[in-house]
């Protein structure tokens, strides 16, 4: 009972019977309010990052909206397959987060270490098979904007066949107008693909580039957790920052749990 | 077990130190294993053709995704309310920006060059927030369309 008035009356006794530990700041009265404060600091940050993702998710409803034949024609140019590994990476990546954060609050730091390095690992894993998704992209000319079917990407060759390159197809396009794209597609059938389906290929780089970028970030803000925890900065009773760099990442989970779905798996099957 | 240090509970003898609900690794793997199988099952369901309830499908299983990594690797089921308010007001704020675009977009026309104006693509009509539409414009859409929409036009055109 005493401590809860005491509580009430921290701020003006500094001298308090409660030892003021070290990674207490001073204008905070306790350990949990400290906690409940960067909590909530978190996830208004975290408001606010669905909010910018919202802006492009925004964009996505509305095209698809006006447009749905082009995403079901271009969505056959990313592979599910890769996809999916990636939302399986990502996934056990915030698996191995949630279980850091886990064995910070019960204390066991090396196995916190081992978790975090684990969980950066899975996120270079991430951009590795991106790396090869993009490059496959670029390589066939399904760029956005006017560098769509651009003739500088040309020339899959397979077998001594020429199995994916953007061939101008219509020749009285003015130079510099996106052309369309005659390409094979993930199943194996050849496409032509549109001028406007520059938009899809747009949302596509812009939004898994944008998550991309969280991703490096992400892997980054581990890292420094990583580092301080190493240094011993962190126990059950102070594993504030493990808490809100697992939060980061997971946010970068969540965003992808939706732009696998609707990047990927849309439109009418083969 | 480990319920009884909630927040609820924690206020009751508040020691000022953090009391968080701390699950078993079990259960955390568990919620993966959950995750891992609606992945293989929205990528199941994209081989089959629901027309337009595939997205609605993809989606709902995206939400359920997402809704136990929010609940249970974000915490927020033993959290404080307010951080589900915080999080669930980002979604409303998200809704109410798609809403009032898509509203936007579909009341605001496209450009029309052989109308000389701002029309609905669907039914030639004249858009509000258009080019004030040139008198040979009016004279060519209100024969054509008709009895109801005659009327509207020639209020526009005063």
């Amino acid at each position: 009972m005493a401590n809860v008035s005491d509580t009430a009356h921290g701020g003006a006794d500094a001298d308090h019977a409660h030892a003021h530990p070290d990674f207490l700041q001073h204008h905070f009265d306790t350990p949990q309010q400290q906690f409940s404060a960067s909590k909530l600091g978190m996830w208004v940050f975290i408001a606010t990052e669905i909010l910018m993702f919202g802006g492009l998710f925004c964009a996505y409803a509305i095209w698809r909206g006006q447009d749905p034949e082009i995403f079901d024609q271009a969505h056959h140019f990313l592979n599910k397959i890769m996809g999916a590994s990636n939302t399986v990476v990502l996934l056990f990546s915030s698996l191995t987060a949630a279980l850091a954060v886990r064995s910070a609050q019960v204390g066991k730091r090396n196995l916190t270490s081992v978790l975090l390095v684990v969980t950066i690992l899975c996120a270079a894993g991430f951009l590795v098979i991106k790396y090869f998704e993009y490059s496959h992209k670029f390589h066939l000319g399904l760029l956005p904007g006017h560098c769509f079917g651009h003739p500088g990407f040309s020339g899959a060759i397979q077998n001594g066949q020429e199995v994916g390159s953007c061939l101008r197809v219509d020749a009285t396009q003015p130079a510099g107008n996106p052309e369309w794209v005659h390409a094979i597609d993930e199943s194996g059938h050849v496409q032509l693909l549109p001028p406007r389906a520059n938009m899809f290929f747009g949302l596509y780089f812009i939004m898994t580039g944008l998550h991309g970028l969280h991703v490096i970030v992400g892997m980054s803000v581990l890292g420094w957790v990583l580092w301080k925890n190493i240094q011993g900065k962190f126990s059950p009773q102070y594993f504030t920052p493990v808490d809100l760099g697992a939060l980061y990442w997971h946010l970068v989970d969540l965003v992808w749990i939706y732009l696998f779905p609707l990047l990927y798996l849309v439109g009418k099957p083969e | 077990m480990s319920t009884e240090h909630s927040p609820a509970h924690g206020d009751a003898h508040d020691d000022g130190a953090v009391h968080v609900h701390i699950a078993s690794s079990r259960f955390y793997i568990g919620i993966f294993a959950a995750l891992i199988a609606l992945t293989f099952a929205t990528v199941k369901v994209s081989y089959y053709d629901f027309g337009s309830a595939n997205i609605v499908l993809a989606i709902l299983i995206a939400t359920m995704k997402a809704s136990l990594v929010a609940a249970f690797f974000m915490h927020l089921r033993h959290d404080q309310l307010f951080n589900t308010l915080a999080f669930l007001g980002a979604f409303l704020f998200l809704g109410i920006f798609i809403l009032l675009t898509s509203d936007d977009m579909n009341r605001r026309g496209q450009f029309d060059n052989s109308y000389g104006t701002r029309v609905f693509a669907p039914t030639g009509q004249v858009a509000p927030g258009g080019e004030p539409a040139t008198s040979a414009t009016d004279d060519a859409v209100e024969p054509g369309e008709g009895e109801g929409h005659g009327h509207g036009g020639g209020a526009k055109k005063e």
